[in-house]
């Protein structure tokens, strides 16, 4: 069963009717009834595409856990190259001085909803060049963070972690308010 | 120094004499100083006449001689304690006055010959001027422009004919020459977006700067125990 897949369990569903045949509530009856906040979380966690933002080492271990190994594939995470296309944006690597305003503008031109994934330690607090004289002492000056990754770069799975962690984070949240 | 360099170096020497101020060997390697105002005759005898053929300038850098020499942290005691962490660098830093220490700063030309294979290396003093001010080698080697580019860049060393001396690593707008010593390594602003004004804005640097030359101990009992056993077994 992927994770991808329409299912009573993926949809939030109480499992109150186990099914003594064997057969899923959606096979037996044909339709199914849930709240359109799982529906929609479970959109956006089976699609989370990001925008690929390398900007040192990190990018390489980026690259990794989209390569075949880990395959970001399988959990719906493609990269985009534009940011109108794009849901979450993953920093990976240092921020500078001089990227910091093109950082922004690329966070500014996604469209909602979006989140950012701030990878490895120069990303989350300037790390190695914490006191250096032309570095962001963390991409959370410039934008607002939802999973901070720690490593030196993270490992791919470190960065795959963080992505599942997103995503539990997204099926948290409430779009519709009760 | 194997002959082919011994050769090279008499070559040099006899034809380039009365130019050099300064001629260094070490490793193998050769070092000519020349003052600036014989810089372009040279380099372009050194690319064009037979024999020295350096066709290819590999690297091109600006040196800040300030505070060459001077050791961070000297020790001869012994400690039962440990000493703290790190060494905090006690320069004084010169006044800001038109003229610097004609020592102060240096540019340094790597050369190389593809058709002759030979490497040699030359270093001009940049003088009293504030700012220093070298003359342009770009009409020489093209490969020069970029390497200006970073040396004005980083050490404010001004290029004299560069075609467009602009800077081209540091932040658009930056103030200062960060490879320069008296430069604080933390810099002087630092940069946030603002909520209220929807922009990347900057502000004066909000950390303290911090000690980083780390206390070592380079001459301890170790090294002349092995001198002691080298003797023993010799």
């Amino acid at each position: 069963m992927g994770l991808g897949e329409l299912t009573a369990q993926n949809l939030g569903l109480p499992d109150n009717e186990p099914a003594a045949d064997g057969s899923d509530i959606l096979q037996k009856r044909g339709f199914v009834v849930t709240g359109i906040d799982n529906v929609i979380n479970w959109a956006r966690t089976g699609s989370l595409w990001p925008m690929s933002f390398g900007l040192a080492c990190c990018a390489i271990e980026m690259m990794h856990t989209g390569a075949s190994r880990y395959d970001l594939d399988r959990f719906g995470i493609l990269f985009r190259p534009s940011p109108r296309q794009s849901d979450v944006m993953i920093v990976a690597g240092t921020l500078t001085n001089k990227m910091a305003p093109a950082l922004r503008k690329v966070y500014d031109q996604m469209a909602e909803p979006k989140w950012v994934v701030s990878m490895g330690s120069c990303a989350n607090g300037g790390g190695y060049y914490h006191y250096s004289y032309s570095v962001v002492r963390g991409c959370d000056r410039i934008v607002p963070v939802d999973i901070y990754i720690p490593g030196c770069p993270p490992t791919a799975e470190a960065l795959l972690y963080g992505l599942l962690q997103l995503q539990e984070k997204i099926r948290r949240t409430n779009t519709i308010a009760r | 120094m194997n002959k082919r360099y011994q050769a090279l170096a008499a070559r040099v020497l006899s034809r380039f004499g009365d130019q050099l101020t300064r001629v260094e060997s070490t490793c193998g390697e050769l070092t000519y100083e020349l003052a600036r105002e014989d810089l372009v005759a040279t380099a372009q005898a050194l690319r064009n006449e037979d024999g020295l053929q350096f066709d290819t300038l590999i690297d091109l850098c600006g040196i800040d001689y300030l505070t060459w020499g001077q050791a961070e942290w000297q020790t001869k005691d012994a400690t039962g304690t440990g000493f703290s962490r790190a060494a905090q660098r006690e320069t004084v830093l010169p006044e800001i006055s038109d003229t610097f220490e004609p020592r102060r700063f240096a540019v340094v030309y790597h050369l190389t010959s593809v058709s002759r294979n030979h490497r040699i290396r030359l270093r001009v003093f940049t003088g009293p001027d504030n700012p220093p001010i070298v003359p342009s080698i770009v009409e020489v080697w093209n490969s020069a422009n970029w390497y200006e580019r970073e040396a004005f860049d980083l050490f404010g060393i001004l290029f004299e004919g560069h075609p467009d001396l602009r800077r081209i690593l540091t932040d658009y707008g930056f103030i200062g020459y960060p490879f320069r010593k008296d430069f604080p390594l933390i810099g002087n602003v630092e940069v946030k977006y603002d909520l209220t004004e929807g922009r990347v804005v900057y502000q004066p640097v909000s950390i303290e700067p911090r000690t980083l030359v780390p206390r070592i101990i380079r001459d301890d009992s170790r090294y002349a125990s092995g001198q002691a056993d080298e003797a023993a077994d010799g």
